[in-house]
């Protein structure tokens, strides 16, 4: 079991969210009143049936969106694209929505550079004139990737797999310590998902990075997540804390366990 | 087939006639008319073969003429059309811009041909100022409506890290609508060859200003040498920009190699 032990790193929160209303109109609210919080350097997993108001809890957390009510602070600031110190440490939340949102016309190492745009000045950046050492840095983080070697393939060219791989350069290269990834082993098979959340975890280690991750395939979510919680129709009806194959922590909201394993039964089985 | 729809269909061939009616124009006439045609025809076929060395002089006169139109105007248009796109501005910011791309779409090349030929005199410096009006006028249009469809997924990834606006532009907006402006630059370039045949006709330089005197003098056979070098030339272009197409934009669309048959 390659996750990160909970106990061994600092339990400061990085993500705390309050009674959390979102909608897109005033009418329905896509999230009713979600609390969580999230201890540093854990791995976080989101599960819940597409429509749950998963994508829009992550897009929360990186001031994509805002909440209609409730609070919202991530290390301490509420996330909103206009509030400065905010806006100051959006470099440090990497994101990964879930079609990659990557620049298909460009080559692998371009778009993993593109996580060191913060950091680069506005002449530098109008020219793509990119310091030596941070495309020493983009080569390292895509041999850490397994991507060694196809730096200047176009994204267009390369598998699904390899895409995801991108995206998470690129996050990597903004030197987070929040990672937000939108359902990034989704449509993948299972040695590949395996891969993909193993390089994940082995980051976080490294990094001391917090993952907040949504997941549809309840088993890989037990099998990484130091946490899950399950998001149904705007509601979170379940949180577990996990440590190895043990569950050492159970708080149901309106469903009993039996019901919510027969939910994901379907991904669960192979 | 609904009523609605048959009733919608009659209503248009009742406009139909109405207006052909209207503006005198019988089938009739257009009949009667064809001897004519045969003649004009019969007079082209007269082609003097000394002319096709003027004639290629001309069409290399009227390709550079579009070449400089087409690049220039892109590169004037791009700037514009990033101001004129809704998803990067503000309303302040591109409904003035619009409104002044729409004024210059309102003249057609030609009229903007004769206000350059007052300006810098016959020539064919009045046809790229022309041919550069117009381009900027249409590629704006077109290229910011393809920057409002770019996928908002790689925008809000890029914008979610924190950067300035300007490496939104350069880094996910210009990369993500290239191969539209190229497709739009390399159909903008085969327009400009053959509009630049028609600004001859107000002495704006180019083949064209050949072929309309031919036609004033009854000349046909050596209006067509003309018309067959400018046919030549399209045809070229158009298997050229084919050629790019290919090998650029549909690749980057879709991922692969298209075969075509």
């Amino acid at each position: 079991m390659s996750k990160p032990h909970v106990s061994l790193i600092s339990t400061k929160k990085i993500v705390q969210m309050n009674n959390v209303f979102t909608s897109y109109d005033s009418k329905n609210y896509i999230l009713k009143g979600i609390s969580l919080s999230i201890d540093r350097g854990t791995n976080y997993v989101v599960v819940g049936q597409s429509g749950s108001g998963k994508s829009t809890l992550l897009k929360l957390m990186n001031g994509m969106m805002t909440s209609s009510k409730g609070t919202i602070k991530i290390e301490y600031q509420t996330p909103n694209i206009h509030n400065k110190k905010f806006k100051s440490m959006m470099h440090k939340i990497g994101y990964i929505p879930q079609n990659l949102g990557l620049i298909k016309n460009n080559t692998v190492l371009e778009n993993t550079l593109i996580g060191a745009l913060p950091r680069l000045g506005k002449i530098q950046s109008l020219f793509k004139i990119f310091p030596e050492e941070e495309i020493l840095e983009a080569k390292k983080i895509l041999k850490q990737v397994g991507l060694e070697g196809k730096e200047s393939r176009k994204v267009y060219m390369l598998s699904g797999g390899e895409k995801r791989r991108v995206a998470i350069a690129r996050a990597f290269m903004q030197k987070p310590t929040l990672l937000l990834a939108d359902e990034i082993v989704s449509e993948l098979d299972h040695v590949t998902a395996r891969e993909i959340l193993d390089l994940i975890t082995n980051a976080q280690k490294t990094m001391n990075l917090t993952a907040v991750m949504v997941h549809h395939d309840m088993k890989l979510a037990l099998e990484y997540a130091n946490r899950v919680a399950v998001i149904k129709d705007g509601e979170k009806i379940l949180e577990i804390g996990v440590d190895g194959d043990e569950i050492i922590d159970f708080q149901t909201g309106n469903l009993t366990s039996k019901e919510i394993m027969e939910m994901y039964s379907d991904d669960t089985k192979k | 087939m609904t009523p609605k729809n048959n009733l919608l269909i009659g209503i248009i061939i009742a406009l139909l006639v109405v207006a052909s009616y209207n503006i005198n124009a019988s089938p009739i006439d257009f009949v009667k008319g064809l001897p004519n045609l045969a003649i004009v025809v019969d007079e082209m076929t007269h082609v003097e073969p000394k002319l096709f060395v003027t004639a290629f002089w001309s069409i290399f006169e009227t390709i550079q003429m579009a070449f400089i139109g087409t690049v220039v105007g892109v590169a004037i248009s791009l700037p514009l059309s990033i101001c004129a796109a809704r998803n990067l501005n503000s309303k302040y910011v591109y409904v003035p811009v619009r409104a002044i791309l729409a004024a210059v779409r309102t003249f057609p090349s030609i009229l903007w041909a004769i206000l350059f030929v007052i300006m810098v005199g016959l020539g064919p410096f009045a046809g790229v100022l022309a041919i550069i009006m117009y381009t900027v006028g249409f590629i704006t249009k077109l290229q910011y409506e393809s920057i409002e469809t770019i996928d908002s997924d790689p925008m809000d990834a890029v914008k979610s890290i924190g950067v300035s606006k300007l490496q939104l532009i350069r880094y996910v907006v210009l990369p993500e609508s290239a191969p539209h402006l190229l497709s739009q630059m390399l159909y903008m370039f085969d327009y400009n060859v053959r509009q630049t045949s028609i600004l001859g006709l107000v002495g704006a330089g180019g083949i064209g200003f050949y072929i309309i005197n031919y036609i004033k003098f009854f000349e046909y056979g050596n209006a067509a040498v003309f018309m067959i070098v400018v046919l030549i030339t399209v045809l070229i272009i158009d298997w050229i920009s084919v050629k790019i197409r290919d090998k650029y934009i549909v690749k980057s669309q879709y991922g692969m190699n298209v075969k075509i048959k």
